[in-house]
This record gives C-alpha cells, sequence and structure tokens, in this order.
C-alpha cells in the first residue's frame, strides 16, 4: 500500500515537473488538444481583454463561459506559475472521481484496480497532451467525471450541480442529463449481465427540474459576471451556429467550410439532432445501466460534437477501464486500437502538412479526422455491442450465438 | 464724476497696451504649432500612400524578357512595403506556364536562374487579353464600369504616390499594346492630366524600358511628375542576357540596372533619387537613359526612392495617455499594459498575475460578485440537499 501512494506521489509529482517544461508551451497552439472554445490562449485573451475594460464578448475570440471568467480573474489568477497546478488539481480531480465511479459501481475496494486507473488517467496520451496544453477540455473532463462520480454516491444534488457547471462550459453537456438522473435514481451497480426494466421514469422529473434550476441560477452568475445577455450566443451559440471553422479533429468543420449560406441552417440542424438523437434510445436500452448508457453518450457526443478535442476520445477510452465484464466480449479492440494509433499519428502530420508546410492540402487533414471518428465510432459500436453481448450470458458448449 | 472721468482716461490711456498686449497672447498662441503639420514636416514627403502601376504591354514568348522586367519590379515593389492591394500588374502571363517553357510555372530574369520571379505568391491584376490600352486608360483616370472588381480598380487619393513602370516594345512616342494597339504619349500625357484634375496622385513616377522610350514622356504636361527613359529618341534599349537553357533573353539592361540598384536598398533606405539617377551610365545601359524632373517640385536629393518604391509610412508611436479614473498609480498599469504586449509578441509564457485594475468599462467588482454567487451556490446546494 505504501508502494502504492509512492508510485501515485512520484505520478503527480512527476506530472507537475513535466508541465512546467518550457517546450510544451508550444502544445498550446495545437489544433487537435485545444479547439476554439477550449484554448488557453483564447482564455487569456479574454482575462485581458476585460481586465483592460474591453467586453470580452463582442469579438469571435473568447468563446470561454463567464463563469471561467470570473474563476479564473479572481481565485485562480492563471500565471505561469499557477496554471500547471490549477490543471493538475482538476485532473486529480478527474482520477479522483474515476476512482470513486469504479469502487461505487463494482463495490470492491480494490485498490491496485484504483491505482491502475488513477494512472491511466493521468498518463492517458489523449488527456495527458490535452492537459499539458492547459485546454479547457481537462476542467470539462474532471466535471463530467465529478458529475458521474457522485451521481453513483447517490447524490442528486451534487451531481447535479456538477453537470449543470459542466453545461455552461460545454452545451452538448445537456444530453448527459437523462443519463446522469437515472443513474441516480437506479444506482451504478453493474447490471448489465441481469437486464431489469425502470419503472419509476416520473421520478426523473423534479431531477431535470432541480438541474435546469441550477443552469438558471448559473445563467443569472453569468449574466452578472458579463454584464448582459449577449454571451450565451457567444458561448452556447458556437455549438448550434458553428462561426468558427478552425481545424479540429472533429467532423464539423470541412463539412461546412463548403457549405453555401442557403443550405447552413439545416445541416447545423441536422448535425446537432444527430448528436441529440441517440440520448433517448441508449437511456431506454440501457435503462437496467445507466453508467453504461452515459459512458456510451459520452462517446458519441465526443465523436459528434462540434468542436471536439482528443481529450473527449481520452475521456471515452479512460472510462472503459470502469467496465471490465465487457472485455470478453469486445470483439475488435486491436482493430480499435491500431484505428487510435493511425490517426493519433496522422492527425498531427497532416496538420502540420498542411498548414505549416503547406506541402499537403485540407483533405490530408479531413482524411485523417474521418481516421479518427472511424476509431471512435470502433470503439462505441464495440463498447456498446459488448454491453448488450453481456446479458445474453456465456454461451454454452455446442451453442452458437447467431443474430437473426 | 471726476472721479469716473479719471478712471476712464486712466483706461483709455492704458487701452492701446492692453489691446497690442492682447494681440501678443494670440499671436503666441497661434504659434503653437500643430502637431500634424510639425509630423508631416520631419521629412519632404507629403505622401500618406503607395501605389504601383506595373504594366507589360507585350505578348508571346519572344519577349520573355519585358514579362521578366515586370515581375522583377513587382517583387521589389513588394519587398520595398508597397502591398499587393496596392499594386496593379498588367502583364500578358502567358510564358510562365508556355509549352516552351523548359521550368514550367517559374519565369527567372538571370542567366543563372536563381531567382523565381513568378512562384505562387503574386497577384496578376490584368491578364491576358485584359491588358489593353482603354484598360489601361481606364485605370488611370478611374472611369472604370460598376462590375470592375476593386482589385482592378486604381484607388488612389490626393496624397497617394504612385509609380507607373511600362515595358515593352516601343518607337517615337507610341507603345505597343499586345502586338496588336498602341498607346501615344499624348494619351498617357492626357491620362496623368486627368488623375491631377480628379486628385488622384500626389506625386507621380514613371519608368519606362522601351525603345526611344524617353520620347513617351516628353509631352507630360501635369505638375508632380517624375519621369525616367531608357533610351533617347532613335535609339533602342537592348536586352542584357540570355540564359542559354530558356533560350531566349531574360531582362533587360536598364531594367537590369535599375533592379540591381534598389536590390542594394531596403525600407529603411535614405537614398535619394539625385544619386540614383547619377548610376545611369552609357557603358553598362548601352542607351542613354533620362530624366525629366521640370515637371516635379521637390529636389531630387531630398527625394527617396522609398517615396516611390517602396510603401514607407510615417508613423510615430505615442505613449497612451493615462486614464484619470484608474484607480491604481499610473505607472504601474502602463507597464502591464506594456508587458501584456511584449508578451504577446514573445513566446506564449503567460502574464504576471493579473491584479483586477478597475477598469472604466467592465468592473471587477462582478468577477467577485460572480465567484461569490458560484461559491454561494454550492455551500447552498451542500447545506440544503446534501
Amino acid at each position: 500500500m505504501f508502494l502504492r501512494r509512492l508510485g501515485l506521489g512520484t505520478l503527480v509529482a512527476a506530472r507537475l515537473l513535466l508541465a512546467y517544461h518550457p517546450a510544451l508551451l508550444h502544445l498550446q497552439d495545437d489544433a487537435q488538444l485545444s479547439s476554439p472554445l477550449t484554448s488557453y490562449k483564447r482564455l487569456l485573451e479574454g482575462i485581458f481583454l476585460f481586465q483592460n475594460g474591453v467586453d470580452p464578448y463582442t469579438g469571435g475570440t473568447f468563446r470561454h463561459s463567464p463563469l471561467l471568467l470570473a474563476l479564473f480573474s479572481t481565485a485562480f489568477p492563471l500565471s505561469s506559475t499557477t496554471t500547471p497546478i490549477i490543471w493538475l488539481a482538476f485532473d486529480l480531480l478527474g482520477a479522483v472521481s474515476l476512482a470513486k465511479i469504479y469502487h461505487s459501481r463494482t463495490q470492491a475496494r480494490d485498490r491496485n484496480r484504483n491505482f491502475v486507473l488513477v494512472a491511466f488517467y493521468l498518463l492517458n496520451p489523449y488527456q495527458l497532451l490535452a492537459s499539458l496544453a492547459r485546454s479547457t477540455a481537462s476542467i470539462e473532463n474532471a466535471l463530467s467525471l465529478l458529475a458521474s462520480a457522485f451521481a453513483c454516491s447517490g447524490k442528486s444534488s451534487y451531481a447535479l450541480l456538477a453537470l449543470a457547471f459542466l453545461t455552461h462550459l460545454s452545451m452538448p453537456a445537456v444530453l448527459l442529463t437523462l443519463p446522469i438522473s437515472l443513474l441516480i435514481l437506479r444506482g451504478p451497480h453493474s447490471s448489465l449481465a441481469t437486464p431489469t426494466a425502470f419503472h419509476s421514469w416520473s421520478k426523473l422529473i423534479p431531477l431535470i427540474a432541480e438541474y435546469s434550476i441550477y443552469v438558471g441560477i448559473l445563467s443569472i452568475t453569468a449574466s452578472s459576471i458579463a454584464g448582459g445577455v449577449h454571451w450565451p450566443y457567444k458561448t452556447w451559440g458556437a455549438f448550434l451556429t458553428l462561426p468558427d471553422l478552425t481545424p479540429n479533429p472533429g467532423l464539423w468543420w470541412y463539412f461546412f467550410t463548403e457549405m453555401f449560406d442557403h443550405f447552413r441552417p439545416f445541416f447545423l440542424a441536422a448535425f446537432s439532432i444527430h448528436m441529440a438523437i441517440y440520448v433517448v434510445p441508449l437511456s431506454l436500452k440501457f435503462q437496467h445501466d445507466p453508467l453504461f448508457a452515459a459512458y456510451i453518450i459520452l462517446g458519441i457526443v465526443g465523436l459528434l460534437k462540434p468542436y471536439p478535442t482528443l481529450a473527449d476520445a481520452g475521456l471515452f477510452l479512460t472510462l472503459l477501464g470502469v467496465f471490465p465484464e465487457i472485455y470478453q466480449y469486445l470483439r475488435t479492440p486491436i482493430v480499435t486500437a491500431l484505428l487510435h494509433l493511425h490517426s493519433s499519428l496522422l492527425l498531427p502530420l497532416f496538420h502540420k502538412l498542411w498548414l505549416s508546410q503547406g506541402t499537403g492540402n485540407a483533405n490530408f487533414f479531413y482524411a485523417s479526422t474521418l481516421v479518427f471518428a472511424l476509431a471512435n465510432g470502433f470503439a462505441i459500436l464495440d463498447a456498446l455491442q459488448a454491453g448488450l453481448r453481456v446479458g445474453l450470458g456465456t454461451r454454452p458448449d455446442g451453442w452458437e450465438l447467431v443474430q437473426i | 464724476m471726476g472721479a469716473f472721468q479719471g478712471v476712464v482716461r486712466q483706461l483709455m490711456l492704458r487701452l492701446p497696451s492692453c489691446l497690442l498686449a492682447l494681440l501678443l497672447a494670440f499671436l503666441a498662441v497661434g504659434q503653437q504649432t500643430n502637431p500634424v503639420d510639425e509630423f508631416f514636416a520631419r521629412t519632404s514627403s507629403t505622401h500618406t500612400n503607395n501605389w504601383a502601376v506595373l504594366v507589360c504591354a507585350s505578348r508571346y514568348w519572344f519577349n520573355y524578357r519585358h514579362m521578366a522586367n515586370a515581375l522583377g519590379m513587382y517583387r521589389t515593389v513588394k519587398r520595398l512595403g508597397i502591398p499587393d492591394s496596392n499594386i496593379i500588374l498588367m502583364l500578358a502571363d502567358d510564358v510562365a506556364c508556355n509549352t516552351r517553357n523548359k521550368f514550367p510555372g517559374s519565369v527567372y530574369a538571370n542567366q543563372g536562374r536563381r531567382l523565381d520571379l513568378y512562384g505562387d505568391n503574386i497577384e496578376v491584376d490584368y491578364r491576358g487579353y485584359e491588358v489593353t490600352v482603354e484598360n489601361f486608360i481606364r485605370l488611370l483616370t478611374g472611369r472604370v464600369e460598376d462590375s470592375v472588381p476593386r482589385s482592378k480598380r486604381l484607388l488612389t487619393d490626393e496624397r497617394s504616390n504612385v509609380f507607373v513602370y511600362m515595358t515593352g516594345h516601343g518607337g517615337n512616342e507610341f507603345l505597343k499594346f499586345q502586338d496588336n494597339e498602341e498607346i501615344s504619349a499624348f494619351d498617357i500625357a492626357d491620362a496623368f492630366e486627368q488623375m491631377w484634375q480628379k486628385k488622384r496622385y500626389n506625386e507621380l513616377f514613371f519608368m519606362i524600358d522601351t525603345c526611344q522610350a524617353n520620347t513617351m514622356y516628353s509631352k507630360f504636361y501635369s505638375p508632380n511628375i517624375l519621369a525616367t527613359g531608357s533610351s533617347m529618341l532613335d535609339e533602342n534599349s537592348y536586352s542584357h542576357e540570355n540564359d542559354a537553357d530558356i533560350g531566349v533573353a531574360v531582362i533587360d539592361k536598364f531594367t537590369h540596372h535599375v533592379l540591381s540598384y534598389l536590390e542594394g536598398i531596403n525600407k529603411t533606405s535614405k537614398a535619394n533619387f539625385k544619386d540614383f539617377f547619377e548610376t545611369y551610365n552609357f557603358e553598362t545601359i548601352r542607351s542613354h537613359a533620362g530624366v525629366r524632373s521640370d515637371l516635379f517640385d521637390r529636389k531630387l536629393e531630398d527625394t527617396l526612392l522609398t517615396d516611390f518604391f517602396g510603401g514607407v509610412a510615417q508613423v510615430e508611436v505615442m505613449d497612451i495617455p493615462p486614464n484619470p479614473s484608474v484607480q491604481e498609480p499610473l505607472v504601474k498599469s502602463d507597464q502591464k499594459l506594456a508587458q501584456g504586449v511584449d508578451d504577446a509578441f514573445s513566446s506564449s509564457i503567460p502574464r504576471q498575475s493579473l491584479s483586477p485594475v478597475n477598469p472604466p468599462g467592465m468592473s471587477g467588482w462582478r468577477l467577485w460578485l460572480g465567484c461569490a454567487l458560484m461559491v454561494g451556490l454550492v455551500l447552498v446546494v451542500g447545506v440544503f440537499r446534501g
């Protein structure tokens, strides 16, 4: 146990020291690790503008929530010394929440496994690099894990409050309301193998109402910070209207660069609805295990959201550690792993080739984002079918499982 | 009554001196120089922006050198600071991708093919069959159709210095356009006069590299025009060198001389036109290059090359005036601002911790209120629903 603690301490200390390395400052510019909505430089720009009397929401640079503006101007001032500590604190919050989720789910106090999970969360390159790039996607990940952890413990108000904070940072998190509420009501225990129906749907309404109240209060807070109601159009509206077409590892930007304005509203609606449409069916299908539903929905949102980063894929992959019961039924783990390896190597390469060197063009990078989407898609679908397969039980000898 | 009269007399005696004092005071106040005039009086130039019109009036492969002339001038003028938006480049543009070009997509102006003038970053505004006399005169005079895009208009104003460069085949008071038509010296002179009447230039520098070029500027009659040409009446202008692999002449002597001279200066150069014109010599150019400066009222030794060839703006960086409503000491806030600007232009290291200054627009109390509200919400939820 002491070795575990020592190992964890070493890990955290090494991670903290790594964050101060000056060569890592170039990561802040990387488009894969931070999108226009999560970029650290834009956050600094917004804080600077605010503190010099200019409303940061009048331009198109700053798209973070006013809550972050307030928090990082006053309570947690950002500088070259304090920022790595703040980001490490959020990472540790996420790691602790992850361990809590696992503990709630399996009820086994397996400390080795806890350590492995925490280490994996801190060392997962998708999330490590995003955190070293000081992308606010790390904060979003930490908040989603925190909301899930509170929901697993049954602390409904804390969970919904964390979810409300997360919604203010990243609007697609509103899609997590249904699974998190189900998780609060149902509990986190693994019942993939023994699916039973859920009957108290009406109990969801007070939870969703409470969540809405929290979002409302935080919106009032944000409006008082920003001094007006123009901020939702710039922050949440960015998810719906896609004003900034900076290339990112997502699927939206390329499509909308070549979109005629006449068709833009239709396709924006189509893409948004596509992202939202999976929530209710998945929650219904996995009503016996809402944590798994939340997991799959996190993956889908990470795949289909307007401005994804590598941190979203990283969260999905890390959370796979919470569901060991599906490992034996995963059919394409190697393909998924190789696709992720492939895309994680190609994405920065083609980005540089296109935008720095000029020897490639946008199609190279777009192709690598398609591979990345394929990797995510494979991961989600594999996990999904494995989750369903668990419910069918082990195959007896002499019997075959056939899909009809 | 007597006392009153005494006072009035005193006033009358003192009145002239009072009036004189008042007049002197007014004069003294009026003598305070206008800082704007002071700023413009630093150099003898009176322009605020620069434009360049570079015309290559020939087409076909064997006139490669005229294309190279114009492209070389384009590169130099861009290097010295005139942006593409202020350059009108008129080329037939048929040599770079000509089937006879051994180096497709490239245009070179020297024998060893050391510098590609074509590249992938040039903007040709009038190309191919659009280079006509009518388009050229419409461009200069501004009498273009509504459908002509901005990039093809000469959007000069009365403070613009315009550099007009023309190259091609010419003769006594004419220049051949695209093997098809001619423009005469009278046409150009009238076009410049229209520009002057419409206040479309502050000063104009006309350079022409053709046979019998000096005749082309002999007919100008508008003020503030400086002109130079490559050869006199009955004299040819010669090409400078051939490239063995391209197979044709790649640059003309006069333009080569001009470009070599300009290659030695940069945007900060104080080289003037007098020195530049004194470098003209028959031995290297093999023709008598001429200068016409009688219409130009500034002294040539005061006129900088960058007044026409470059896009150098007169800039003075002023200190940001201190804001009276700022509560913190002024020095500290200026330092923070300056430091912020420095950091923005240096590496990605974020600024030191900003203490909340009270700016006149957005107030710092909002931030603390927001933080307080967030913390309050968490506490309330914790207490009542935890």
